[in-house]
């Protein structure tokens, strides 16, 4: 580690014309919005859902407070699982549908956890 | 008018919002070292786990087959116990947290009990935790809502109304009220008070005798008089305690060495985390009270030039236990205090400074940020092994599900 942090801003001979416009890096915390309650992290396993985009090993960045919309990826709780499925509404009823399981209607013994708002890929 | 609001076995409900196999069974979470119940789910309850339930010798009963016993993973809950803060700020202008499971709520003008519902609920939907709030005039009366919400079906109660909290308090006992511990208790009930009630009633002057200042300002607040004001950072901190049970007996001084290091530098951290610095010490270790050995208690307390360096610190809690160790004995606990502890900025300078002053703070900066960047432990005086033998036991802990990328909750696609 060096001795000390520069940032593009104290320089020893000339003046740098950027230290009243250091910045530093962008901060993908604040983008993903990490820091609000309603955000979690969680890990995708298995390649069920490519043709949505997921692989597995994605990172998916999830939100606890987001209405269910017809069509749209959640997490969810199904019989003490923990999955990823595409939420349904037919005539009223909620379905769910895991990649390979039979839609599940919502019940009891399911719960949906989080809607999915944003992906993290780190091994591209 | 204040509220409180506080999670529902709250340690066990975390563990439950990533985990759906433990919902609907007997689970509980184990003190520091898997020693004791210290949550109980309802199921647990039920089964007649009492709290502090001494774990490794009642798990055998066969009625206690079925029960999950989780390690206790204060990562996670201190996270979950912040987004219930967070969440509540949202709806109240002033949270006070009181514990890691407890808020009270500023709750002035608000249509309340209906508005608590809707918060209780966000909570619920946000942080999957389960929550009860009590609203009143007073912190006293708020707490015993509480208390009151737990039995009901609703999980909001309301003893702003006088008629109301008349009704609740015939039938609960004193024990439930805020501040009166087993001596109080002790001594109201010779005198035949058993309910709040009867406590209620008491004319002040005698409580005053009864149960000191303390006790009066808990009866006034009991008949809506508010003493307790929302505060919303705590009293700044007198002493810095890291003491922990061994994970198994320490026999060797290197072992022992090692963990008052650790424990010093520790106990450092934290003193420099509030800008504080330490101008005494306490250095303790003992053999196991109850399992047979000769019991051997080394303590000694000093005076240290007044310093938060963790080199200074852990140099003298070696020395101090170099001075007391014992050979042939099976140590179970140790701990380093720090004690008379004042604002860095108000500390007396030694003229003569064994720590140079400029380096150590430049260092110690170093050391933190290091720290809190890639996580604790990954810069450390030497010394102090990655993996500690005399370490807490913790067999059963779930990963840290919302603080590390590489312990994420798994879904399955």
């Amino acid at each position: 580690m060096s001795e000390r942090a520069y940032r593009g801003d104290e320089t020893t001979g000339f003046q740098s014309p950027a230290q009243d416009h250091i910045e530093g890096v962008p901060d993908l915390a604040e983008l993903l919005e990490l820091r609000r309650p309603q955000r979690y992290a969680v890990r995708v396993k298995g390649e069920g859902l490519r043709k949505r985009g997921i692989h597995g090993g994605d990172i998916l960045v999830v939100t606890t407070d987001a209405p269910p919309i017809t069509g749209k990826v959640c997490v969810a709780f199904l019989h003490g699982d923990v999955v990823l499925a595409v939420l349904m509404e037919k005539d009223g009823q909620w379905w769910l549908e895991p990649s390979n399981q039979t839609p599940q209607p919502l019940s009891d013994d399911t719960e949906v956890w989080a809607m999915i708002a944003a992906l993290v890929r780190t091994d591209v | 008018m204040f509220g409180l609001i506080d999670g529902n076995n709250f340690y066990v409900s975390c563990e439950r919002a990533f985990d759906p196999t433990l919902i609907g069974k007997p689970v509980i979470v184990l003190s520091n070292n898997d020693g004791c119940a210290i949550a109980r789910s309802a199921e647990s309850k039920a089964l007649g786990i009492k709290m502090g339930e001494v774990w490794h010798l009642s798990k055998r009963k066969p009625e206690y087959r079925n029960v999950i016993a989780k390690s206790s993973n204060y990562a996670l809950y201190g996270d979950m116990s912040r987004r219930v803060f967070e969440v509540l700020s949202d709806h109240f202008q002033r949270v006070e947290p009181y514990s890691i499971d407890e808020m009270f709520l500023d709750l002035t003008q608000f249509a309340r009990v209906d508005y608590c519902r809707r918060v209780r609920d966000s909570v619920r939907q946000i942080t999957k935790i389960p929550t009860c709030i009590g609203i009143g005039p007073t912190k006293t009366l708020a707490k015993l809502a509480n208390k009151h919400a737990k039995g009901g079906p609703t999980g909001v109660s309301d003893f702003s109304d006088l008629d109301a909290r008349r009704q609740g308090f015939a039938e609960m006992p004193i024990g439930e009220i805020w501040g009166v511990g087993g001596a109080s208790q002790t001594k109201l009930n010779n005198l035949g008070i058993h309910t709040v009630e009867q406590f209620a009633a008491l004319p002040s002057a005698s409580v005053r005798k009864l149960m000191t200042v303390t006790g009066q300002r808990t009866h006034a607040e009991l008949n809506g008089v508010s003493c307790m004001p929302l505060t919303l950072a705590p009293d700044q901190k007198q002493t810095v305690a890291v003491t922990r049970m061994f994970g198994r007996p320490v026999e060797t001084w290197e072992d022992m060495r090692e963990a008052l290091a650790a424990h010093a530098a520790r106990a450092a951290e934290k003193c420099r985390k509030h800008g504080l610095v330490a101008n005494a010490m306490q250095v303790f270790f003992h053999t196991h009270p109850h399992n047979g050995d000769p019991w051997y208690h080394g303590q000694r307390s000093f005076e240290i030039e007044p310093t938060a360096d963790s080199f200074a610190i852990i140099g003298q809690a070696v020395a101090a236990g170099r001075s007391m160790w014992k050979p042939n004995t099976r140590y179970a606990k140790a701990g380093v205090i720090l004690l008379d502890l004042q604002a860095e900025a108000d500390a007396p300078r030694d003229l003569l400074p064994t720590v140079d002053p400029i380096k150590s703070e430049k260092l110690m900066t170093a050391l933190d940020s290091v720290n809190a960047k890639f996580g604790r432990g990954t810069l450390r005086p030497g010394g102090i092994r990655p993996v500690k033998p005399w370490s807490t036991r913790a067999n059963n802990r779930s990963p840290r599900f919302t603080t590390r990328f590489t312990e994420l909750m798994e879904v399955r696609a």
